[in-house]
């Protein structure tokens, strides 16, 4: 793992640290730049809501940011580790310990059970009570009568719900989410907001989101505007 | 329904994956069925025309009541475009320089032989030759021993009834020599149109008056229908496969190949089951977006009839296309093998099972699900419904059995080779239905963790349908495939052993009781032991508990054991290949009763304890029966319907001896020098037919591995259907553990142990599916007895394993590609 020295001190509070960061994909006849020199930090703790039109890069953004993908140029820093400079496999195990999902699409395994998809990632993780963590989650969440359930069985907003008790289940340092509420309606978007919200204090994780959604924006305590590949932050010059 | 909306659906269903997979394990599935079906005909056309040498045609009337064979009969055939020749057969004296003897004479027509060659000598020195026809009019081929005995050469004069012959040879070798102890005497041919002359073959004499005939199949199996009604009971319509000899091996062979073509439709069906129902359940929500858009149910499942019946059709022909050269290259290695020419022939007829199953499997799977398509509410382009319940299952696998039956049974229309299949099947069924309970029970408490053995277990269990139904159908591929394989094994063994390198190829016969120490020096002294030597009485069985046995036999039951004179021996052990059916085998000092050949006391209803009647010369005997055996015909060496016990009733009836040994190729002069020193002595020399049974089962066995590999291949495509079925579900999961940390190589290992798990399972399985249909199958398709097969019963599910972890890394390949980022795009 590589530590930036110059960083060394501040490490402990810096979350994620992006720096000159773009990304460029190859279209053949021309190349398509989607986010272009992008530079940031995110402390630890703290809640980002990035907001943006569509097409502006918001989720590619995001997905560079958990080391899903890596940028054509750039380093991006998460938890001290330079991640775009991280192997495929270092990159999974980093996430395996300190990073969790919620998907606008919820992303359930839809032959598995709610209780069976938050144990997932506790098992990946060599979790030692992956059961009792994953049935704390559930009722946590407010879904313990529908432990045995398949997605199938549940609406939209249940299946968010488990897809945040998931999220949460490896006790994360970071949470991503795209539009987490994109797929819900107003009500039921509140609830999951204030869910996932709820969750993130008590956790004290650092949580990165995409959304449309403004109210859910406004509760974050900081926003990042994103447009055509090209990130700013209100207030504070470029 | 307008033509254009179902052409642009035709359009947009070609980019859809579940398609191109339906596709491809039809035109799979039809070029096996087909390849198979079109080279078994081949294989059949081949050995039937290789066999058919032995009786010089492909097919023998031979009239026994002293008439020749009508000659409109003979105008029929040709007309029908079939070659035809006759023959008379008739034993005669002759006569030569002063001396006579009694021969066998066989008169042939031009055109004789229609199959096969005769060989023959000009000189006694002179190496042997191949004919193509028999002896020119006014000559005469003679057996080399009737040279010593009448003391004429080749070129002298010898007499035939009332016409003088010249000597022009000597006959070696008849392609319908045949393989008969009676045919003592020494063989004499001649031409067709001399006997008249002869003033011989009268009305009433000993004479048979044989038609050949030699053509397409097809039509010479009408033209037996059309003589069928007309023969009576003195004519016999002989085909290849009324021989004893060869018979039985090239009926286990054609069966063989039935079974394969059994297997390989079986094999076709599942693959293209598989692919159509995954199909069909894929369409749901496409038709349910279609309701939403106006599309009535009645008209959404027309469409889809409509859709399934054009891709049916279009992979038929494509599989057609692609069976043709295989076919052509199959073919091929056969005649190299063969050293023969091969004419390539696709008959319609051939292809029918292919199409057949193509579009019978293709509807008995997609029906089901199609038919719930019409109900598949609109909802569900809003709101994911739940899937289909349990029980909606039961009917589809109803139809799916009901479908597979059907198929089996036009197929191969035979009774017990589709119960041994179902056998092996429903066994399969049941053991699979008690396994998944274990499996639900024993995996339920598995709770994932790091190893990859542990996630493996847990994703079994969690995908405990899906796997389920993937191990049905791995086990039935592992089933079908073994079933093949260890028949194939079996097979091959037998007739391995049935005729060995050293197998006994001459027989000496006529041996006088005085010279049996004799012959037994003299070829003990040139290295060619003669073990077994069988005294040998000539008699007939003429009565049955004190009844005439003729009256006892009912009339239509042609017993040829009857009609002529059979060879009883004494022996106080018995032959080595013989097996004891019932009653027990003589005791030391025991002097009563008879050993039965099994078959024959079957057809004349002989149960132990009768009394059997035989006339010796002018003498009569009377013995109960104490045992029944059976007898392998099939193997060339001396083998008795009756055997008497030693110093038992024939111990004073004048006896000859016999014994069969093995001389190699490289010691047959030695045969000149014995016929010298024991002139009387018959030499019967079967070493021709031994290597040509020999030289046939090395070409079906040639050919059962080429189709045991098509079949192995074809088993393996279809697992690859089945893996690739779930590619996408896959590759979604993969991404998704992908994004919650699942390293690379954890995935690769897990899913390898997954699969092996499946793999090993099914394997096991399959095997036991398996021996249930081998079983059956020896029992009664191959009379074979059966033994379990412990060797494979764990080699099996170890490479069924290994295979499917192959194919999981493989195809788990394209999930480590693909980004996890796919995930966040929102793939479905
Ligand atoms: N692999 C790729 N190949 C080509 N274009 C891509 C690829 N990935 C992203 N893009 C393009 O980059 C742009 C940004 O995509 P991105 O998904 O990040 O937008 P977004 O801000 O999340 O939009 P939305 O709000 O609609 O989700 C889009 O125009 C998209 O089409
Ligand atoms: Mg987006």
């Amino acid at each position: 793992m590589t530590v930036d020295k110059q960083t060394d001190g501040e490490h402990s509070h810096i979350m994620l640290r992006l720096h000159n960061v773009s990304h460029r994909v190859d279209l053949g006849h021309d190349t398509l730049t989607i986010l272009q020199g992008v530079n940031g930090e995110i402390n630890r703790g703290e809640s980002v809501a990035i907001v943006g039109p569509s097409g502006s890069g918001k989720t590619t953004l995001l997905g560079m940011m958990a080391g899903l993908d890596t940028p054509t140029e750039g380093t991006i820093e998460l938890d001290g580790a330079v991640i775009s400079a991280m192997s495929e496999d270092q990159r999974a195990q980093l996430r395996a310990q300190r990073v969790g999902f919620v998907f606008q699409s919820f992303q359930l395994l839809p032959s598995l059970s709610a209780l069976e998809n938050v144990m997932l990632p506790l098992e990946l993780a060599g979790h030692k009570a992956p059961l009792q963590r994953a049935t704390e989650l559930l009722n946590r969440v407010g879904l313990g009568e529908r432990l045995r359930h398949t997605p199938r069985q549940l609406s939209g907003g249940e299946q968010q719900r488990v897809a945040i008790a998931r999220a949460f289940a490896s006790e994360p340092t970071v949470l991503f989410a795209d539009e987490p509420t994109g797929n819900l309606d107003k009500h039921t978007g509140a609830a999951i907001s204030d869910l996932l919200m709820d969750l993130n204090r008590e956790q004290g994780a650092t949580l990165v989101m995409v959304t449309h959604d403004e109210q859910l924006a406004a509760r974050c305590q900081r926003r990042l505007n994103i447009d055509a590949g090209v990130l700013s932050e209100p207030g504070v010059p470029a | 329904m307008a033509k254009s909306p179902f052409r642009a659906s035709l359009r947009r269903d070609w980019r859809e994956r579940d398609v191109r997979v339906v596709l491809t394990a039809l035109i799979i599935a039809v070029a096996t069925v087909a390849t198979i079906t079109l080279f078994a005909d081949q294989l059949q056309r081949t050995l039937t025309l290789s066999a058919s040498s032995f009786l010089a045609a492909d097919r023998q009337l031979i009239s026994e009541n002293g008439q020749p064979v009508p000659a409109e009969w003979l105008a029929e055939a040709e007309l029908r475009g079939l070659a035809t020749a006759k023959m008379v057969r008739f034993p005669t004296m002759m006569f030569g320089d002063g001396n006579f003897q009694l021969v066998s004479v066989k008169a042939v027509s031009a055109g004789y032989p229609l199959r096969g060659q005769i060989e023959i000598q000009t000189t006694p020195d002179s190496a042997r030759e191949m004919r193509a026809r028999g002896p020119e009019p006014g000559t005469v081929w003679v057996g080399p021993r009737l040279l010593q005995l009448l003391k004429v050469s080749v070129g002298d004069p010898v007499e035939v009834g009332e016409l003088e012959l010249r000597v022009s040879g000597l006959l070696i070798r008849e392609p319908d020599g045949g393989f008969s102890l009676s045919g003592l005497a020494p063989r004499v041919m001649m031409h067709a149109d001399d006997v008249a002359a002869t003033g011989v073959v009268q009305q009433g004499s000993r004479v048979a008056h044989v038609a050949l005939f030699a053509g397409d199949e097809g039509v010479l199996t009408r033209f037996g229908r059309w003589l069928q009604p007309k023969l009576l009971p003195s004519q016999d319509w002989v085909s290849i496969h009324d021989g004893e000899t060869l018979s039985a091996s090239l009926e286990k062979a054609e069966r063989f190949l039935l079974l394969g073509g059994s297997i390989a439709v079986l094999l076709a069906a599942v693959a293209v089951a598989v692919a159509s129902r995954q199909y069909a359940l894929s369409q749901r929500d496409s038709v349910a977006l279609l309701k939403t858009l106006g599309l009535t149910g009645k008209a959404a499942g027309r469409l889809y009839v409509w859709r399934l019946l054009s891709w049916g059709v279009a992979g038929a022909l494509a599989g057609i296309l692609v069976a043709l050269p295989l076919y052509a290259a199959l073919a091929g290695l056969l005649a190299s093998v063969l050293e023969s020419e091969f004419a390539l022939q696709v008959e319609p007829r051939a292809l029918l099972p292919a199409l057949v199953t193509a579009l019978i499997a293709m509807f008995a799977f997609a029906w089901p699900p199609i038919r719930r398509l019409q109900t598949v509410p609109a909802m569900r382009v809003l709101r994911s419904e739940p899937g289909e319940s349990r029980l909606a299952v039961i009917p589809d696998i109803a139809i799916a059995v009901g479908a597979m039956v059907v198929l089996l049974w036009l197929y191969a229309r035979d009774v017990t080779l589709v119960v041994a299949l179902l056998a092996g099947l429903a066994l399969l069924l049941a053991t699979l239905a008690v396994l998944g309970w274990l499996m639900v029970l024993a995996l339920k408490g598995v709770i994932g963790g790091g190893s990859s053995w542990r996630l493996a277990l847990v994703a079994l269990y969690r995908h405990r349908r899906a796997s389920l139904s993937q191990i049905s159908v791995f086990a039935l591929t592992v089933m079908l495939a073994c079933t093949l394989l260890l028949i194939r094994t079996s097979l091959l063994s037998d007739w391995q052993a049935q005729l060995p390198e050293d197998a006994p190829n001459h027989f000496l016969i006529n041996i006088s009781p005085q010279a049996v120490a004799e012959v037994k020096d003299f070829w003990g002294e040139r290295g060619h032991g003669i073990n077994a030597v069988y005294p040998m009485v000539r008699g007939r069985l003429t009565e049955l508990n004190g009844q005439p046995v003729r009256q006892v036999v009912s009339k239509d039951e042609r017993v040829e054991a009857l009609n002529r004179e059979l060879n009883l021996t004494w022996t106080d052990r018995m032959p080595a290949d013989n097996q004891l059916l019932a009653g027990r085998w003589f005791e030391p000092g025991e002097t009563r009763g008879v050993s039965v050949e099994a078959e024959l006391a079957q057809r004349l209803g002989i149960s132990l304890g009768d009394q059997l009647g035989f006339t010796i010369g002018s003498e009569t005997i009377t013995e109960p029966v104490t045992s029944i055996r059976s007898v392998q015909w099939d193997n060339m060496r001396p083998n008795f319907y009756m055997i008497f016990p030693p110093q038992g009733a024939l111990d004073t009836m004048p006896a000859t001896w016999m014994t069969s040994f093995y001389l190699p190729e490289t010691a047959k002069q030695e045969l000149n020098g014995f016929s010298r020193a024991f002139p009387t002595v018959s030499v019967l020399e079967v070493d021709h037919i031994i290597a040509r049974i020999q030289s046939i089962v090395a070409q079906v066995t040639q050919a059962i591995e080429a189709i045991l590999w098509l079949i192995l291949a074809a088993a393996l495509v279809v697992m690859a259907a089945v893996v690739s079925a779930t590619l996408q579900d896959r590759q979604r999961e993969g991404a998704l553990l992908r994004t919650l940390g699942a390293r690379q190589t954890l995935l690769v290992r897990s899913t390898m142990a997954e699969f092996a798990l499946l793999g090993f399972f099914a394997g096991l399985l399959g095997v036991a599916g398996s021996e249930a249909a081998v079983w059956g199958l020896q029992y009664r398709v191959f009379e074979a007895p059966f033994r379990m097969h412990w060797g494979v019963i764990l080699p099996i599910p170890l490479v069924s394993a290994l295979i499917l972890a192959l194919f999981g890394r493989w195809q788990l390949k394209p999930v480590l590609r693909v980004s996890p980022m796919l995930l966040l795009r929102r793939l479905e």
